[in-house]
């Protein structure tokens, strides 16, 4: 029994990260209709960002976490400004291409701005190991199950209340008529890029307290795109609860049939999933009249 | 008849000016200038063993420029990044011989690189020593132009095991390792040693590359009861495996090879780290001889340079220091043939960072002397324990 547990809690944590990068993949996709396929190197930008601040700076966690927030929000407007909003009105396969361009030179620029060793954010708390009930968990692995949650919550509570939440539904639904109603497009894409960057930041900063920093991690984009396909490709919430299941189900799958099975998990589960529901478990129908 | 000679020593002498000054046979040498091209991954993770490797030909290469040169003549390093992608080692091999002609090559990125840009090096002849990934098929059949400096991973892997299992008689054992070429040679070495003294193996797993998330692994190694774990992985995974295993409060017998034995992996793998042994065939750095290579180092590389320093440096610098006297050694007008058979002449020559390399007729690899460290989490070095 003790051992089903550790392997549901280091699913639930690992797949909490999923779930965030998850949930930056619907936000764009949401608001703009295009997959980001650097999405994980966002992730992994964000992360070294904090590990700079933690270094230069200083280490208090509220300096790191604002300054990482504030550094995510600048890159997703960057990337939004200067790459992306050229690309309004162009072909999606040209500005899928454009992503993928993108992935790569932030992969390479890791190595240009930082270097190649792996290295451990130490904000004075994520790392310390506490047992519940026999069981091994970080703290940081707490946090990011709690961050997770809670960002959950505000994000339905943001779609379903705010006026820009209602305004970025609009633009998804239909933006033509949502410019007619006064909505600036543009204005949503930045913010769906902003906010894209800062939810998959705060996994990247997470993995990071957890596990460590490397050039490898942009791999965890690759880890939740399954994630965000099981959820549903526009549903916020639904990838990031995809996230979980995938954390989970991989975890088990490792620990009860071989390491082996592990890594192939999540994509074996969308190919299931899709076949069902091509539109993913809390995805919506696309509808088109004629 | 002396007006004829003096026309003849006119017209030899015009036609000496005209052509310049009489060059070598082979590319890559003038009379100021010998250039020595070098491969290795400069971007990605790999970056972490192709800019170290990179910095420590550049040492060797400043201390001989320093030094006059190679009998007067400079050494020009020109250097390529391949970002550990195969294609682009091939086309970087291609364009160092025939766009920048360099005299002679050194270290040739990942394993899976070198044995790919092989049949480049031996169609060229291009007098070369690959330095940083060691591995049979470089040596066996040995190539005329291709020399190797290291030890096999299968050796290194044989030597690691047989000496956990001498000190740990009865002991149950451990596995992973990552499923791609180096994952297999690591498991051929462990398997050799398992058949020979009967190892009981409790756990044996694979991990796919680049697997950051080891829970369930570390979890099923728990569950198994290995005394004597070998963490296969390479540098990120193994510092995952050892925090998991903290995380679930055990903590067995590690060993860890040399790819993954820096530094600054103990800081990260915190107390987690004390004690893993290691196996490898250059100095570390805790030693007297890696002290006297990093007060040499110093003056020579940046501030940011001299941080990218670790074994994979030492490993470059032997390499380049025994290319360098090789082509010393061929006097005034060095060529390629001569470079090849002095490098075959080499015989214990002393870098200070490896036991002595030698080479001999029809032997291309250096076949190092290995040594066991064990990891000191106080001072964040590896000791040598044998």
């Amino acid at each position: 029994m003790q051992y089903l547990l550790q392997l549901l809690i280091s699913g639930l944590a690992i797949g909490a990260i999923y779930g965030l990068i998850a949930m930056g993949f619907a936000v764009i996709y949401k608001s703009t209709g295009l997959v980001n396929f650097a999405q994980g190197e966002m992730t992994m930008i964000t992360a070294y960002i904090a590990w700079t601040i933690s270094t230069t700076v200083s280490g208090n966690v509220f300096v790191v976490a604002i300054g990482a927030v504030l550094a995510a929000v600048l890159l997703g407007l960057i990337i939004e400004r200067v790459v992306m909003r050229p690309m309004l009105g162009e072909p999606v396969f040209a500005t899928v291409m454009v992503t993928i361009g993108l992935a790569v030179i932030l992969r390479s620029a890791i190595n240009f701005i930082w270097d190649a060793y792996p290295h451990g954010l130490d904000i004075g708390m994520g790392r310390g190991i506490v047992h519940l009930g026999g069981i091994g968990v970080r703290t940081g692995q707490i946090g990011v199950i709690a961050t997770l949650l809670a960002l959950l919550a505000a994000i339905w509570a943001f779609f379903r209340y705010s006026k820009i939440g209602v305004a970025m539904r609009a633009v998804a639904a239909d933006d033509r008529t949502a410019l007619l109603m006064g909505i600036s497009a543009i204005r949503v894409h930045a913010l769906a890029w902003a906010a894209s960057s800062v939810i998959a930041g705060i996994g990247g900063v997470f993995f990071a307290l957890s596990y460590d920093l490397s050039p490898a991690m942009f791999q965890l984009g690759l880890k939740a795109f399954p994630a965000t396909i099981l959820g549903g490709l526009d549903a916020v919430l639904g990838s990031g609860l995809g996230g979980l299941l995938i954390g989970i189900t991989e975890n088990l799958a490792g620990g009860y049939i071989g390491s082996d099975m592990k890594e192939i998990t999540g994509f074996a589960m969308i190919i299931v999933v899709l076949m069902i529901r091509p539109f993913g478990i809390f995805g919506e129908r696309d509808i088109e009249r004629v | 008849m002396i007006k004829h000679f003096a026309a003849a020593s006119l017209l030899i002498s015009a036609t000496c000016l005209a052509i310049g000054p009489v060059k070598a046979a082979d590319p890559g040498i003038t009379d100021t200038e010998i250039m020595i091209g070098d491969i290795e991954p400069l971007t990605g993770p790999p970056a972490l063993l192709g800019v170290a490797a990179s910095l420590g030909h550049r040492i060797a290469i400043a201390e001989a420029n320093a030094a006059g040169g190679i009998n007067g003549r400079k050494i020009k390093y020109v250097l390529e990044d391949d970002g550990y992608v195969t294609a682009r080692t091939i086309q970087g091999v291609k364009k160092v011989i025939d766009v920048d002609k360099v005299f002679a090559m050194l270290g040739m990125s990942g394993s899976g690189q070198s044995i790919a840009v092989m049949p480049v090096l031996e169609k060229a002849g291009i007098p070369t020593v690959i330095d940083v990934a060691p591995v049979k098929f470089l040596w066996e059949p040995p190539r005329n132009n291709v020399f190797v400096i290291g030890q096999s991973y299968e050796e290194g892997i044989i030597h690691l095991v047989n000496y956990l299992a001498d000190r740990n008689p009865g002991k149950t054992w451990g596995l992973i390792t990552q499923d791609d070429d180096y994952g297999i040679t690591v498991r051929d070495g462990f398997d050799s040693v398992v058949k020979a003294k009967k190892l009981k193996v409790v756990y044996s797993g694979n991990y796919k590359k680049g697997q950051q998330d080891f829970s369930s692994d570390m979890l099923q190694l728990k569950e198994s009861g290995a005394e004597v774990f070998l963490a296969g992985g390479i540098i990120a995974e193994n510092i995952a495996m050892m925090k998991e295993l903290e995380k679930l409060g055990v903590k067995p017998v590690t060993g860890i090879f040399w790819p993954g034995r820096i530094e600054p992996v103990l800081k990260l793998m915190g107390p987690a780290g004390d004690g893993i042994y290691a196996v490898d065939y250059v100095e570390p750095f805790a030693g007297a001889a890696g002290k006297a290579f990093l007060e040499k180092a110093k003056p020579l590389v940046s501030e940011a340079e001299f941080k990218r320093i670790n074994r994979y440096t030492m490993s470059g610098y032997a390499a380049a220091k025994v290319l360098i006297a090789a082509i010393e050694r061929c006097g005034k007008q060095p060529t390629w043939a001569c470079t090849i058979s002095e490098l075959e002449k080499t015989q214990n020559v002393e870098t200070g960072v490896m036991a002595p390399i030698s080479f001999g007729p029809g032997v291309r690899f250096s076949n190092q002397k290995l040594q066991i460290m064990q990891a000191d989490a106080a001072t964040l070095s590896f000791k040598p324990v044998e």
